[in-house]
């Protein structure tokens, strides 16, 4: 794996900014011969292959960090709702995690966990706890006291009105909520560089510097279309999990 | 209190409930919710249990399915403690609608229909024959099966509410309101389907509402509820509206209580007049003979034709030839069956603005002859108002 800055030694944190920006790769670059071009086609062509190893590490970097939010959000979720007590808590809790400044949140972990994907990890699946947990707590807040009452008066267990009534109408917005977590993950794991995670973020602060923004454009143009890939596929997912919705549109 | 095993024996797949000074007391509340109810419910009847809001109809109906915990005392089913299952496996035995109907959006209709069946594991092809039938007998076309409650209308929701709840066949049903937030056209139509209904399959239900006038339409008996679940009269509707036991409900019941007896008669059941009858060709001189007998009720002779069916009623110009003209001067106005409603029937004179209605039997052929003046005599008379009234009984399709 990886960029030059995962092997970076810890003592660089701190001149982070700079060294990125005065790191050259050494190569001759063409186009700025030809003075500051906003988009170079020369080197994109030449060098798009150094896009593939980030490209796949920020596509792992959100599925897991996603996938370990949603677990854990889900399961705070279904706490609240049976301990309606831990329904503040809770959401004060994620709020805080999700009002620290990315950046900050990667250096502050670095001591503790190191320079290294988990890192980046952990602060990325902290991030999405939030969006989740409020949509699903949204999502079974929503659902129609009638069909709760009507479930439990014809012999559904607590349990069963929880997975056979509840959670499948809170389906639009719990899946809603895992949209905007991924977006929002792809968007922020462009910085997980900082915390050694590799990334786009490398191609964007390694590479590059404001002179030069042909890597920039190329690893935020990726960046953009990984997101709303993303994005798609989870309308996809929602509109087959959800048939009555459709119809519902339809008659309304 | 009679022993359960009175109450035990049941009819037709229905069982007899049994209120035992069932009580009610949530948290600490000094007064209880309900005060030791006891009342039985017979297999295979309705019983309504009306009563201004808060009078604990909705809990003591509650309190059979658990979805409200007893404080105090019991409730037998078919002679069985609730207590004794645990309050899903209960449930599944108890048909259960609500007001709000409560269907599940996400699922389909025969999804819906199958909920119980599900729960209680019946095998795919068991439920799916089920629930065609159940569509069937709540008068749907099976193909809505597919469809999504949303594309049902109020009415067609409220219908596959009850075939949900009929699903695993019950012996009782609890129905809170059923009917309450349809609109009265269709509410009218659907608590008349519902009886159609309960008249063949004769369960055993619980019905709560705080319309007296529903309860007469749906009871066989009514528990009129105060406050705290007391019941300050169970009979037959026509019991409480011809001798209500107390003045609580004799205002419950309202004023117009002779209006709402019309509710529970049928045209049949009343003594009706007879017409002069006339038929075309027949001499004039016959005719006005029996219009100037001295006992004669209507004043007007009525045209029949060969098969005795009413065409209209007869003029003075009519009359005044040497045989009846094929056809009458005047309007035949209303038609009455025998099997109508009295209280539809007075509506239909009324707005007919007419003072006499031709009553006919299944063949469309007279039977008799409908007035205003009938209907208030009965109204005002003291045989309206005897308990033992033969005439009163709860009309029945």
């Amino acid at each position: 794996m990886i960029s030059s800055l995962a092997t970076m030694p810890l003592a660089a944190v701190g001149e982070v900014g700079e060294s990125f920006f005065h790191k050259r790769t050494g190569e001759t670059l063409p186009c700025q011969a030809r003075g500051g071009h906003l988009f170079c086609w020369d080197w994109a062509t030449e060098n798009i292959h150094r896009f593939g190893t980030p490209t796949l590490q920020q596509l792992e970097l959100t599925l897991i960090s996603v996938l370990i939010g949603f677990a854990i959000a889900f399961a705070l979720a279904l706490l609240a709702h049976r301990y309606r007590l831990l329904q503040w808590p809770l959401l004060a809790g994620t709020g805080i995690l999700f009002a620290i400044p990315s950046i900050a949140f990667f250096l502050l972990l670095l001591p503790i966990t190191g320079r290294s994907r988990e890192t980046a990890i952990i602060a990325l699946s902290a991030y999405t706890l939030q969006i989740i947990y409020r949509n699903v707590m949204q999502g079974l807040a929503n659902v129609p006291d009638s069909a709760k009452q009507a479930a439990r008066g014809m012999g559904l267990t607590e349990r069963q009105i929880l997975w056979k009534v509840e959670l499948p109408l809170a389906i639009p917005e719990i899946v809603g909520g895992l949209r905007i977590a991924t977006v929002s993950t792809v968007a922020i794991a462009t910085l997980a560089v900082f915390a050694g995670g590799g990334g786009l973020g490398t191609q964007i602060y390694n590479s590059a510097n404001l002179s030069f923004p042909t890597a920039i454009i190329i690893a935020g143009g990726i960046a953009m279309a990984m997101a709303l890939a993303f994005d798609a596929v989870f309308l996809t997912v929602q509109r087959f999990a959800t048939p009555w919705r459709r119809v519902e549109a339809e008659a309304a | 209190m009679p022993a359960a095993e009175a109450t035990e024996q049941s009819q037709g797949g229905a069982s007899s409930v049994s209120f035992q000074d069932a009580t009610k007391r949530y948290g600490d509340a000094r007064v209880p919710a309900v005060d030791h109810l006891d009342l039985e419910v017979e297999a295979g009847e309705i019983c309504v249990l009306v009563g201004p809001s808060g009078c604990g109809k909705t809990t003591s109906m509650r309190m059979v399915n658990r979805t409200v915990e007893l404080t105090e005392g019991d409730i037998l089913i078919g002679g069985e403690s609730v207590k004794r299952k645990d309050g899903p496996r209960l449930r599944r035995e108890i048909g259960y609608v609500i007001q709000q109907i409560g269907l599940f959006p996400h699922r389909t209709i025969a999804q819906n229909v199958a909920t119980v069946p599900q729960l209680l594991g019946w095998d795919k092809e068991r439920i799916r024959a089920r629930t065609t039938e159940l569509l069937e007998l709540v008068g749907l076309d099976p193909e809505l099966g597919d469809r999504y409650p949303v594309q049902l209308s109020g009415g067609q929701q409220q219908r596959i509410g009850v075939a949900r709840a009929l699903a695993a066949d019950p012996p009782v049903m609890l129905m809170d309101e059923p009917f309450g937030a349809i609109d009265p056209i269709n509410r009218e139509r659907l608590q008349n389907e519902f009886l159609r209904l309960q008249a063949n399959i004769r369960k055993t239900v619980l019905f709560v509402t705080h319309d007296i006038d529903e309860a007469i339409k749906m009871g066989d008996r009514i528990a009129i509820m105060h406050e705290h679940g007391k019941v300050e009269q169970y009979a037959t509707p026509a019991e409480i509206l011809m001798a209500p036991a107390n003045e609580f409900v004799e205002d419950f019941v309202g004023a117009d209580r002779a209006l709402k007896r019309l509710a529970l008669m049928r045209v049949r059941d009343i003594n009706l007049w007879k017409a002069p009858h006339a038929h075309p060709g027949q001499p004039t001189s016959e005719v006005r003979a029996l219009l100037d007998a001295p006992d004669v009720e209507v004043p007007y002779a009525v045209l029949l034709d060969e098969r005795e069916r009413p065409q209209g009623w007869l003029t003075e110009r009519d009359l005044a030839g040497d045989t009846v003209p094929a056809t009458a001067d005047a309007p035949l106005g209303p038609v009455l069956e025998t099997g109508d409603v009295m209280r539809d029937a007075l509506a239909d004179l009324l707005q007919g603005e007419s003072m006499y209605a031709a009553v006919v039997d299944h063949n469309r052929a007279i039977v008799g002859i409908l007035s205003v003046e009938i209907i208030s005599e009965f109204l005002g008379s003291p045989e309206a108002k005897t308990e033992e009234h033969p005439a009163v009984e709860r009309p029945r399709d």
